[in-house]
């Protein structure tokens, strides 16, 4: 392989969107049957870089050369009848036609001129047992009928059936559960190594990219800080590229003093939940680990007081039993959530950035009978600054800030008042390095006031990291209580399974 | 601080399409009639307003919390023939005030039962809801118009005027005035837009969404009420249809409304500037003596260049005219 010439080389990418240099000077190389990874903070310029690969974007400057032979794609069919394909983030589909319509739209066999759909079912059925990532998939039901990862799924078939060289998927596991992505990773692994095809892959999750990838590219301020080859990759060379600090400082330090119990749960049961017994103290951060649906959402839900189908148990703060477990309630009394899935849960998306931070205690925000916006807008500036939220303007529409910029505006939103718990259900998934570090700080400096955190988190180096004690869940049960030197990979994962 | 100056004045003409439409119009319709711009007309032009006026602005509280309503114009009618039927009875004004609010509180309640409590669509419900209650009017009245006694200073509201302004607009306006300070600038408005766009993000931050939603509909209960006061005390009777001629040009009004400011949002300023809109089109096309039966293309054909504006100008695939 090391003789082979590469099959793609960027020599001297740049692009400038007005007064941003999205990509600055990026040069590498990919040989046949890499997978590729490309890994930077949200703003490294990595969607640009693969826009510009994939004929999405024209850079302003730069050579490409793809098989021997220099090439300049106008428009991105230029790259698609050239063998490259891109797979975007969010799914662009046909949704009132099926599956198997959507991935070969345009490609469709034709008995004259009308489409023979039994013919188009047939080929789609044959390329999801090729590539087997998720075999149940229904390919004869409207796409709007799908959920996302399903759709997902159409789009990557899609891509596939271009039989493309280059195959580039940006965050391909974001949406999807467990079981798929790791189909999807050794799929890509099998491709690799039997047909040769070359991946780029880009996702904010380190662990998998370190799993799956030969070679992983960096990007920090839309320069290629370098490229690290198998033997060399590690998690924390990654992390100190893409942010510039070493890994030690990634993770705040944990905590020294930790005091009384704030937070008591004592023998909850639900639907879905067993004889739960937990205990946050101030000053510490509870993490909660399982495997998905083992049962750590349905905790934290349960102690906010959504979903109230409480069948037992008790939950006392500050040795207080609490009669009403009802949302407003405990928003009283300082408990607050941090919701999973922001768009869905967390996000106001018809009301401005400043609506949405003051939302939640608006009733404490203005005593007074009538809001006034000018004070809103003042008191939301404030606030968004405490939390380095970056946006264009406090009366701007929340969907055009970014992820990691969305979930900081739910947690200034709450934290306009004083919490006693803090509860948080997956913080950072989907958003860029740096801002989870940030969210890590926040919840060390909380904790510094003697407040108690409860986390739930999917990311096991990030549980490690961050919790003073985890407890691990299987099948609706507690089944261990780690703290201090115990806090480790192994026996977290011996307790899940 | 120059930026924030610019901005605002930006706003100022943005998305003001149908404010210039409307001025437009009404430059348009005084050129060629000479009987447009008379302070009769004016006055009449008012008094349509004041009723579907009100009835739009029920209709915009209860589209903001995310349901729908397409049976507060039969209600009014059935309302007014009530308000009639216990005036010629005997009992005083003011009671059979109250009493058709009350009425109209319980007609919504109904509406608020089936959909919020029951977790019926809305649009379905509150068509059952209206069929039923045409049926009830008919089953009353046979089809023919309900006369009675009734005190002289009934029609004070209905007709009387101060200078050329009905006191019928002035209670329009003065309740228009209250519920704009209710949904934009009070924290109960603002819990009202949440439920509206995400009821159950709504719930992750304490705001109970059933029973704000029921609220909206008992709010558009008592407007519906008021509508059927001034409506009551302009025609001094109870017709069978009534209601009839709000039906569509209000439910027009508030997705109008919804394409000024933030387009695909319902709100109160936009709702109103439809209902006078629409009531200008209506009054001026009598005015240039055009056959009723073109009223109602030209009103459909607007209905349609709106909501297909609100379509083209939203940029994500979701977005659009607020959620039936």
């Amino acid at each position: 392989m090391k003789n082979e010439k590469p099959i793609l080389t960027c020599t001297k990418f740049d692009k400038h969107f007005g007064a941003t240099h999205a990509v600055n000077d990026v040069s590498f190389s990919l040989n046949r049957g890499d997978i590729f990874g490309l890994v930077g903070e949200n703003g490294a310029g990595k969607s640009t870089l693969i826009k510009m690969i994939g004929g999405e974007c024209i850079p302003d400057s730069g050579k490409m050369i793809y098989k021997n032979s220099e090439v300049k794609w106008k428009k991105s069919s230029d790259a698609l009848k050239n063998k490259i394909s891109i797979v975007h983030q969010e799914p662009l589909l046909i949704s009132s036609l099926n599956g198997a319509d959507n991935i070969f739209l345009n490609k469709e066999h034709t008995k004259g001129v009308i489409i023979d759909e039994e013919e188009v079912l047939k080929k789609a059925k044959l390329l999801l047992k090729r590539y087997p990532i998720y075999p149940d998939l229904v390919l004869d039901k409207n796409v709007d009928e799908l959920l996302l990862d399903e759709k997902f799924i159409v789009e990557i078939l899609k891509a596939l059936s271009y039989e493309p060289d280059i195959l580039i998927l940006d965050e391909p596991t974001a949406s999807l559960p467990k079981k798929s992505s790791e189909r999807l990773l050794s799929l890509l692994e099998e491709l690799s190594k039997k047909e040769k095809k070359t991946f780029i892959y880009i996702s904010h999750k380190l662990e998998e990219a370190i799993k799956v990838c030969n070679r992983i590219m960096v990007l920090r301020n839309g320069e290629n800080v370098g490229i690290l080859e198998k033997e060399d990759i590690e998690e924390n060379k990654l992390i100190k590229m893409m942010i510039n600090q070493d890994y030690e400082h990634f993770y705040p330090k944990k905590s020294e003093n930790i005091g009384n119990t704030i937070l008591r749960v004592e023998n909850l049961n639900t639907e879905a939940l067993k004889n739960i017994n937990i205990e946050v103290k101030a000053g510490e951060i509870v993490g909660l680990y399982g495997l998905m649906g083992a049962g750590m959402n349905e905790i934290a839900l349960s102690i906010f007081g959504i979903h109230n189908d409480l069948k037992g148990g008790t939950i006392s703060l500050h040795g207080n039993k609490m009669h009403k477990v009802e949302v407003s309630n405990m928003i009283k009394k300082g408990v607050f959530l941090i919701p999973p899935d922001k768009h869905k849960y967390g996000l106001f998306d018809t009301f401005t950035v400043a609506g949405n931070i003051t939302l939640a205690h608006i009733y404490d925000i203005f005593p007074e009978l009538l809001i006034s916006k000018v004070i809103e807008n003042k008191k939301a500036e404030k606030q968004a600054h405490k939390f380095n939220i970056k946006y264009g303007n406090i009366g701007q529409l929340i969907e055009e800030l970014s992820g990691g910029n969305q979930q900081k505006i739910i947690l200034a939103r709450w934290l306009f008042k004083e919490c006693e718990i803090l509860i948080l259900v997956d913080p950072t998934v989907g958003i860029d390095i740096g801002a989870k570090r940030e969210i890590y700080n926040l919840l060390r400096d909380l904790t510094k006031k003697n407040k108690g955190i409860l986390m739930v988190s999917s990311e096991i180096n990030e549980i490690v990291g961050i919790s003073d004690k985890i407890y691990t869940m299987r099948r609706g049960r507690i089944t261990a209580e780690l703290e201090k030197e115990k806090i480790t990979q192994e026996n977290i994962l011996k307790n899940i399974l | 601080m120059n930026n924030n100056k610019k901005n605002s004045l930006v706003v100022l003409f943005k998305n003001r399409e149908l404010l210039f439409g409307f001025v437009l119009l009404v430059i348009f319709f005084s050129v060629l009639s000479n009987s447009f711009f008379t302070t009769s007309n004016i006055t009449n032009i008012l008094l349509t307003t004041s009723i579907g006026g009100v009835l739009a602005l029920g209709l915009t509280l209860v589209m903001m919390t995310g349901d729908f309503d397409l049976s507060f114009a039969s209600a009014v009618g059935l309302i007014n023939i009530f308000i009639l039927i216990f005036l010629d009875k005997g009992f005083s004004l003011w009671f059979v005030f109250l009493f058709a609010i009350i009425a109209g509180i319980v007609w919504a309640g109904i509406n608020g039962i089936l959909v919020v409590k029951l977790g019926m669509h809305a649009f379905v419900a509150t068509i059952a809801t209206w069929t039923v209650c045409k049926g009830i009017i008919y089953w009353i009245s046979g089809g023919a118009t309900y006369y009675g006694d009734y005190p002289k200073s009934l029609s004070i509201i209905g007709r009387g005027t101060i200078g050329i302004i009905p006191i019928s607009s002035i209670i329009f306006m003065i309740i228009t005035i209250m519920i704009i300070l209710l949904a934009n600038y009070s924290k109960f408005g603002r819990r009202m837009y949440a439920v509206g766009n995400n009821s159950e993000a709504a719930e992750y931050v304490g705001i109970d969404s059933k029973k704000t939603r029921m609220i909206a509909f008992l709010l558009e209960g008592s407007l519906i009420g008021f509508a059927a006061i001034i409506l009551a005390s302009k025609l001094c009777s109870g017709p069978a249809s009534g209601g009839d001629g709000f039906q569509m040009n209000v439910i027009a009004s508030a997705f109008l409304g919804a394409t000024v400011f933030r387009p695909g949002l319902v709100n109160i300023g936009g709702s109103i500037l439809g209902i006078f809109l629409l009531s200008v089109i209506e009054n001026g096309l009598i005015m240039l003596n055009v056959h009723f039966y073109f009223k109602y293309i030209i009103q459909g054909l607007i209905i349609i260049a709106a909501v297909a504006f609100i379509s083209l100008r939203s940029k994500k695939k979701n977005e659009g005219p607020p959620i039936i």
